[in-house]
């Protein structure tokens, strides 16, 4: 209150300075605060928190310290109970600082060894409770801090948790060859593993080779879903057919040569080990004493969870290059630092800035030596002797990101996460991390070509909007030879797409400014003007009079009426012409509407709302009426697609057209017109993905409601009387424009398509043609079977519900029988 | 909102401006460009008319920024329901901010934690939770039309409209008043 009254009397006249100064932020201005000693389980939740982010400050004088500070106050019960939670919590939030908040337990348990008890009965809750709903990712962080910990277990410690795990994962795999919870179990036991091998080092070798031999025949085998989540999309002539190796595969071996090199590990880091010169703080550490496991009951059935399991395969932008700067494929570190900085990136998803520290930081957090020097340039990697490291700690963050946004089918979060943290990575330290981008950038379009096209848009879609946050510049001249390729070649799809993107962002004549000059003739003078030509204006056009009549009274808002006596000239005409009526009043109408509309989106989705019923009825009148709004809209928006596409959606959702329009206009319409090169420009791909993500995505809102209202979940606020039809009808719809999709393309691909067959034109470009049809077809097929997937998922899912709602239903007429023989 | 405290800040947070905006209790001359003026918001506790939010306000545009823009990059968290420009009260041209209406309320959350802070037309742009657009808060509330921000503004920004417009006309009064120091006294 105090400062409340301050403020407003220095406040004192309205155009006072310090209200002039004042930002929206820093409200709050008070005086130097005074300086007082927090209470101990504040500095030690600071502390734990911050730990290992210093690199001045050696592991184990921070761990040290920390723990005496912890048993020093252990009488304060606040602290007691808080630190616990808090190791609980990191090691969910913050998986980097595992091994160390790990080391913090370890010391602590050489004074007060109840803390491990309380902690560990804590823990086995924990992973208890993520097995039950399915939450493997936190269920494999609980068990990296117990692995860190294993050192002070009774017994065998983390080992028989692991091999009752194990016998889940094979009766998974052995009840269906697509199972991927067992998959999903193999990978967290063998990422447990090496945490159990550093923290217990020398005594388990037998129990690992053991675990290891039974891991194998899960691990080595190719999953049956994989091919659909290969990245890249290689031409079925290519020789170099070799797939990327599965995450599990390849932990498999890597592990195998860490066994045969005595579990070596050296990345992982061992902050539990003192200096050779601190024999009394180890010797104390090794004496501490040892604890009993509490049982962990695993439920016979395991569920997926919230989030659908996929096999995972391991993506690299920096493979194959002359000197590695990242772990090679072969070494336990490359699936050990990716496993934790992936965890890193999808768990702070809420604070991207943390995310990108964490990122540059990634040094602190491994073995010294890892890694070298950061910002080493890249050509200075190969000036660095063995045995030293030539792995560059930006490329294996970059190399990290990569591996996210470029994950198949999704990533965890919404691709713009993952833009916005190579975003802030940039920002923090630009010098060391834009070259490693700027290789990666080269990388990606090198391999567009063979790139699944879903990445390949992806890709796009990032570099436009990185580019967007820096300024737009690139080094666009070392590309410069490929603007004189086909427009059909994926690499100059590729140049035609992003400076579309660029522009969408921007505007043309800023982006014009970036580029140099063989590039700015890609950027048509149409892009350059603040709105496009109406065509009406030239008496040249068909329908001329008309059109600029239509527009007048749409501009002045007259009465439907006046409207209806012009589309009825234009329409008798057309008959008179013969041609057909209803295309040719209908082009004229959008067109007007368009034109009209033609300031902001705001002005068109205004004009749109005062005209759908008119609109609604063109559309519903005949299929060749509605494929004309389409068209209409492509035109006059040629020359800025993404003003188009913002337009058809609405439509979309206006149900003036339906998503078989769209997908038809695409795929038989501009793309027969064109031969199929249409097929190569990213905006019709992306015209045709948003179709079919609106709707898969009705799809899934409708799949896992319950038939009939009773049982549906209160927590809907509106009971759904005919969910089950509805989702039967959206499922059909959904199938159906899956098959429509299948259909066109095979022709395309196949060459099988009559404009194919009639042109007999150069061979190059069908050739071209073909593949992108082949591309497109990957991409939707996928979909289609995810979809389907899901579909499986939610009938199990309504199953089990109505199970659960009818044992509901018979217990409390169980009860209420019961309460009547009472009465 | 959620569990206990995380031991990383989030960033789908209202902004500290939004939450004391109504603690401070000023006049409505104070409030964000375009708020409505009732008393019974200031009772209600904050977060709780945040809880559902699908609006963010966006800030620190350029006056050149085109609604196809803040489509485009707005689009990537999620279909936009509606936008909705700012504008000068008195031009009625945009001048500086805007509303984003997704249609769920985890859209709008993802928009703060991945597009608040980052560039769009080469500006670093704010997002902030709000509890919904009301029809008159798209207008500026400075006193010349434009927002409050860009009244007393001594930085030079370009794509602002330069200085801060109280402070051009002041300049433009004194360079007149060297003429007139009646007038200009009488003005002030």
């Amino acid at each position: 209150m105090a400062d409340y009254d301050r403020r407003q009397g220095a406040g004192g006249s309205y155009n006072s300075k310090k209200r002039r100064y004042r930002e929206d932020d820093d409200y709050d201005r008070r005086g130097p605060r005074r300086r007082y000693d927090a209470p101990p389980h504040v500095r030690v939740r600071k502390a734990l928190i911050a730990i290992a982010d210093n690199p001045m400050r050696p592991w184990h004088d921070e761990v040290q310290s920390i723990a005496t500070l912890f048993t020093d106050n252990w009488d304060d019960e606040l602290l007691r109970s808080n630190f616990v939670d808090l190791v609980l919590q990191l090691a969910v939030e913050q998986p980097l600082k595992t091994p160390f908040t790990a080391a913090v337990v370890l010391l602590a348990n050489a004074t007060r060894p109840e803390v491990v008890d309380m902690l560990l009965s804590k823990l086995v809750k924990g992973i208890e409770a993520k097995i039950e709903a399915g939450e493997w990712r936190d269920v494999k962080l609980y068990l990296k801090l117990l692995a860190c910990l294993q050192g002070c277990l009774e017994g065998e410690g983390v080992f028989p948790v692991l091999e009752e795990l194990f016998a889940r994962a094979v009766d998974l795999q052995t009840a269906s060859s697509e199972d991927t919870i067992g998959t999903e179990i193999v990978k967290i036991i063998l990422l447990t593993l090496p945490y159990v091998m550093v923290a217990a080092p020398g005594q388990w070798h037998q129990k690992a080779a053991d675990l290891m031999e039974k891991t194998e025949i899960i691990a080595s085998e190719p999953h049956t879903l994989q091919a659909m989540i290969e990245p890249y999309h290689e031409e079925s002539s290519e020789e170099n057919q070799t797939p990327s190796q599965s995450l599990i595969g390849l932990l498999q071996s890597q592990l195998q040569t860490e066994a045969n090199n005595g579990w070596a590990l050296p990345c992982l880091p061992r902050p539990w080990e003192f200096p050779l010169g601190d024999v009394e703080q180890q010797s104390k550490l090794d004496a501490a004493p040892k604890h009993a496991l509490p049982p962990i009951t695993i439920p016979q059935t395991v569920v997926a969870g919230p989030r659908p399991l996929f096999p995972e395969v391991h993506f690299s932008v920096y493979a194959n290059q002359d000197v590695e700067s990242v772990p090679p494929v072969t070494n336990a570190a490359a699936s050990l630092i990716r496993d934790v900085l992936v965890d890193t990136i999808n768990i702070l998803d809420y604070n991207r800035n943390v995310t990108a520290r964490n990122l540059i930081d990634l040094d602190c957090y491994f073995a010294p030596r890892t890694f070298a020097a950061r910002a080493t340039p890249f050509d200075k990697l190969r000036d660095i002797e063995p045995p030293k490291s030539t792995w560059k700690p930006e490329d294996v963050a970059v190399d990290a990101v990569f591996s996210q946004l470029f994950q198949l089918p999704t990533p965890e979060h919404k691709l713009v996460y993952y833009h916005s943290v190579l975003t802030e990575a940039c920002k923090l330290a630009p010098a060391a991390i834009a070259p490693s981008l700027g290789r990666a950038i080269r990388y990606l379009y090198r391999n567009s070509p063979r790139l699944d096209l879903e990445l390949a848009n992806r890709f796009l879609d990032w570099f436009s909007h990185h580019l967007s946050n820096f300024g737009f510049t690139w080094k666009w001249t070392e590309w410069v030879d490929d603007v004189y390729l086909p427009d059909q070649h994926p690499r100059k799809a590729f140049i035609l797409g992003a400076l579309d993107k660029e522009i969408r962002l921007s505007f043309a004549q800023r982006i014009k400014n970036t580029l140099p000059e063989p590039y700015k003739e890609l950027i048509t003078p149409e892009k350059e003007k603040e709105t496009p030509d109406f065509k009406f204006a030239s008496d040249d056009t068909p329908f001329a009079a008309e059109g600029r009549e239509i527009a007048g009274l749409l501009k002045r808002k007259a009465p439907d009426e006046e409207i209806e006596a012009v589309i009825q000239r234009i329409q008798s005409q057309a008959i008179d012409r013969e041609i057909d009526a209803l295309v040719a009043s209908t082009d004229v109408f959008v067109t007007c509407v368009l034109h009209v509309g033609s300031k902001s989106l705001s002005h068109v989705l205004a004009a749109i709302e005062r005209t759908k019923d008119r609109l609604a009825d063109a559309g519903a009148a005949s299929d060749a009426a509605r494929t004309q709004i389409v068209s209409a809209v492509m035109a006059y928006w040629s020359a800025h697609p993404g003003v188009a596409i913002c337009i058809i959606e609405k439509l979309l959702n206006y149900s003036i057209l339906t998503p078989a329009t769209v997908i038809n206009w695409v795929l038989l319409g501009r793309a027969g017109s064109t031969r199929g090169e249409a097929l190569a420009h990213s905006y019709m791909y992306e015209m045709v993905f948003n179709t079919v993500m609106k709707v898969t995505g009705r799809v899934r809102q409708v799949a896992p409601k319950a038939d009939h209202p009773q049982q549906q979940q209160p927590d809907h606020a509106m009971p759904d009387e005919n969910a089950g039809e509805t989702r039967e009808l959206e499922v059909k719809a959904m199938r159906s424009l899956f098959a429509a999709i299948e259909d066109a393309l095979v022709s395309w691909a196949t060459g099988t398509k009559d404009e194919m067959i009639e042109s007999n034109g150069d061979g190059e470009t069908d050739k071209l043609v073909r593949r992108w049809a082949e591309r497109w077809l990957r991409v939707f097929r996928r979909r289609a079977a995810i979809e389907e997937a899901f579909l499986v998922d939610a009938a199990k899912e309504r199953a089990r519900r109505a199970a659960e709602a009818d044992g509901k239903a018979n217990e409390n007429a169980n009860g209420e029988d019961a309460a009547m023989a009472h009465a | 909102m959620r569990g206990p405290r995380t031991t990383v800040e989030r960033l789908d947070q209202p902004s500290a401006y939004f939450l004391n905006r109504n603690k401070r209790r000023r006049s409505d001359k104070d409030r964000r460009d375009g708020d409505e003026d009732t008393n019974m918001q200031a009772e209600q506790p904050e977060e709780d008319r945040l809880k559902n939010a699908t609006t963010l306000y966006v800030g620190n545009l350029s006056f050149y920024t085109t609604e196809e823009q803040v489509y485009e990059l707005f689009s990537k968290c999620g279909e936009i329901k509606r936008l909705v420009m700012g504008l000068d009260r008195f031009n009625k041209t945009p001048c500086g901010f805007c509303f984003v209406e997704y249609y769920t309320h985890q859209d709008a959350l993802d928009c703060m934690k991945y597009i608040g802070g980052t560039k769009l037309d080469e500006r670093i742009i704010r997002t902030d939770l709000d509890p919904g657009f009301e029809e008159g808060r798209q207008y500026g509330r400075g006193k010349s039309g434009g927002q409050v921000r860009d009244e007393y503004r001594e930085d030079y920004d370009e794509g602002r409209g330069g200085l801060g417009r109280a402070l051009q006309q002041a300049e433009k009064l004194s360079r007149e008043g060297r003429d007139y120091d009646d007038d200009y006294g009488r003005l002030r």
